[in-house]
């Protein structure tokens, strides 16, 4: 006996599930739907399920539509926030990696700003999606999402230097703005990615031009890991995006910060094991302040931070 | 037959959608422009540059707001942390009214960031209609939902788009953003009679219209917003404004986007059509 099609779907709720289930199911190689559902029967007779067939296209045909544009509009946005990682891993690669990441970690938010949010430790968990460049791939993963936080993470207000003089280091706390990442990498991401962009503008393939798509296409980042780790903060400084080298001591320092420790515990750490004479070491950390005080990186520390309203005043608020 | 209370009887004339590639032309030049309408959700931001090139925006021009995720058609109920959100990014510009469209388009938690097509329904038509009402409570200020254009009809649809949309209106009590190009992409894919569409929405509750371009495949159109208004669609605009009158009125482009002029030549083609046009760009 023939096996019962399962009844057409009634509910608003049993709908949308289905159709959802279907349009955020990945494309086939050559960018059409799936012809075989989860249980192996006809996709076909699935879409059959929900939506009427007209004179030109069938069932099939215009729930392909939506599956289409769903993959088009999430691998763009996708492919916008993570070029960089295009360029390390290929082209092919890089839709590949993109369809298995949007798989498991579809957009769960309004904005599509968020997408990336899991990457790095999908790629950690999968390094088969970026071998034989895994490091490198990390490394620069890290780096874009840094640069998505960087570009419009909520600041704080920075801290007033007078009353951090006027607290002793040993209870003094001083957290970091939100939109300040730090990276300790394996490689020189920010020359890495200077240098490619600095190239692919010499080559045109920035442009519109039909022969730029080749070059395009071509366009690799390829790099051996640095000698020694590379400390970069990712930040955001006047409305843009920027990268800053830290020397090793600075980086321990603005982490331990980070992570709650009370500036004078924080200063020892971070020149713990430190050739520096005391002088020396605390003439770098007063410049560093200075510059990171210049740079409004400084705020107060989580725990005593009140609920922000966004950067500017609300017109007629 | 002016303005209404769904646009908070304003007298806006002809918008443009304030797009990323026009930002320096605009600021730098302070072209004469109605009005510019803004994607609600570039803007949902605590800090960064979009929102202070809108707060410059905003010194200068009137801005409404138009959002593409609030999904009022979804089964389930909207989300507080996003309405809260969009209700500060409404103090800030001072829109005078909101519109999104009345499609679904996430389940479970999880996010098509497509607009997705209604099943025609009594039960969507009261689900809908709820989750107008909410937004419209929480926000406090005018609703106007828009049709989307679709490429899917529904085994489970009860009635036509245009019965499923006076049915929503009328018991969410919200208003309408007519989108004339969306009811031309969808009545040449589901095969019905634009004219009959326009025809049966209730002129009282227009706030706003949308004009757009589209592209034509083989067996069916797609929304494109790429190209200038098509001819079919403009007889349309001319029907629809004879019916419900001088309505603020907003072209799309928002893919392949032409200099700042071109979209605005292209939007001020609108002036021939509505009645007793005094747009401040004209």
């Amino acid at each position: 006996m023939p096996k019962a099609s399962p009844p057409k779907p009634v509910k608003l709720a049993d709908v949308q599930r289905l159709m959802a289930e279907a349009v955020m199911r990945p494309l086939r190689r050559d960018e059409g739907m799936q012809t075989a559902w989860k249980d192996g029967s006809p996709a076909a007779e699935v879409a059959a399920r929900i939506i009427k067939p007209n004179d030109r296209l069938s069932s099939f045909e215009r729930l392909q539509i939506y599956n289409q544009q769903y993959w088009w509009r999430l691998l763009g946005a996708f492919g916008e926030d993570f070029w960089a990682l295009r360029a390390v891993v290929g082209t092919r690669k890089f839709d590949q990696l993109a369809v298995a990441y949007l798989e498991s970690h579809g957009s769960q938010t309004w904005t599509m700003r968020d997408l990336g949010k899991h990457l790095e430790a999908f790629l950690r968990a999968h390094p088969e999606l970026t071998a034989p460049h895994t490091r490198l791939a990390l490394d620069v993963v890290r780096v874009e999402w840094a640069r998505v936080i960087a570009f419009d993470e909520p600041s704080q207000p920075v801290l007033d230097p007078q009353k951090i003089a006027a607290i002793s280091p040993d209870g003094l706390r001083i957290g970091l703005q939100p939109y300040l990442t730090l990276l300790e990498l394996a490689h020189p991401v920010d020359a890495l990615l200077h240098k490619f962009k600095e190239r692919r503008i010499e080559t045109g393939a920035f442009s519109n031009a039909v022969a730029a798509t080749t070059t395009r296409r071509r366009a690799r980042i390829v790099a051996r890991p640095s000698r020694r780790p590379v400390h970069l903060a990712v930040h955001r400084h006047e409305l843009a995006v920027y990268y800053k080298r830290l020397e090793p001591e600075a980086y321990r320092l603005l982490t331990a910060l980070r992570d709650g420790a009370p500036l004078a515990d924080a200063c020892a750490s971070a020149f713990a094991g430190s050739k520096d004479l005391p002088t020396t070491s605390a003439e770098k950390i007063q410049r560093w302040f200075a510059t990171w005080m210049q740079l409004g990186w400084l705020c107060p520390p989580a725990s005593d931070r009140r609920p922000q309203a966004a950067e500017g005043s609300p017109r007629g608020a | 037959m002016p303005a209404n209370r769904f646009n908070a009887f304003t007298e806006y004339g002809i918008g443009l959608g304030l797009r990323i590639p026009h930002y320096a032309h605009i600021l730098e030049r302070k072209p004469l422009v109605d009005w510019f309408e803004i994607i609600s959700e570039n803007y949902m931001l605590d800090a960064g540059r979009p929102l202070h090139i809108l707060d410059q925006i905003l010194e200068q021009y009137r801005v409404v707001q138009h959002g593409v995720s609030m999904y009022f058609g979804n089964a389930s109920r909207p989300n507080r942390d996003h309405l809260r959100k969009l209700k500060r990014l409404t103090k800030r510009t001072q829109t005078p009214w909101i519109s999104d469209h009345l499609c679904w388009g996430s389940v479970d938690g999880r996010f098509t960031h497509d607009l997705l097509p209604m099943p025609y329904t009594w039960e969507a038509v009261e689900t809908t209609a709820r989750n107008i009402r909410e937004v419209q409570d929480f926000l406090e200020i005018p609703v106007a939902v828009e049709n989307v254009s679709s490429y899917a009809e529904f085994h489970v649809s009860e009635m036509t788009e245009w019965e499923f949309l006076s049915e929503v209106v009328e018991r969410a009590d919200c208003g309408i953003l007519l989108d004339v190009n969306n009811i031309y992409v969808s009545s040449k894919n589901h095969g019905f009679d634009p004219y009959v569409y326009l025809d049966a929405v209730a002129p009282e509750r227009v706030a706003q219209i949308h004009i757009a371009g589209h592209t034509k495949f083989e067996r069916y159109l797609l929304d494109t917003h790429d190209h200038p208004v098509l001819d079919p669609v403009w007889k349309m605009y001319r029907h629809a404004t004879k019916r419900v009158g001088r309505t603020a009125t907003l072209l799309e482009w928002d893919d392949r986007i032409p200099s700042f002029d071109e979209v605005h030549r292209e939007a001020l083609k609108a002036n021939k059509f509505l009645p007793h046009a005094k747009s401040l760009a004209a």
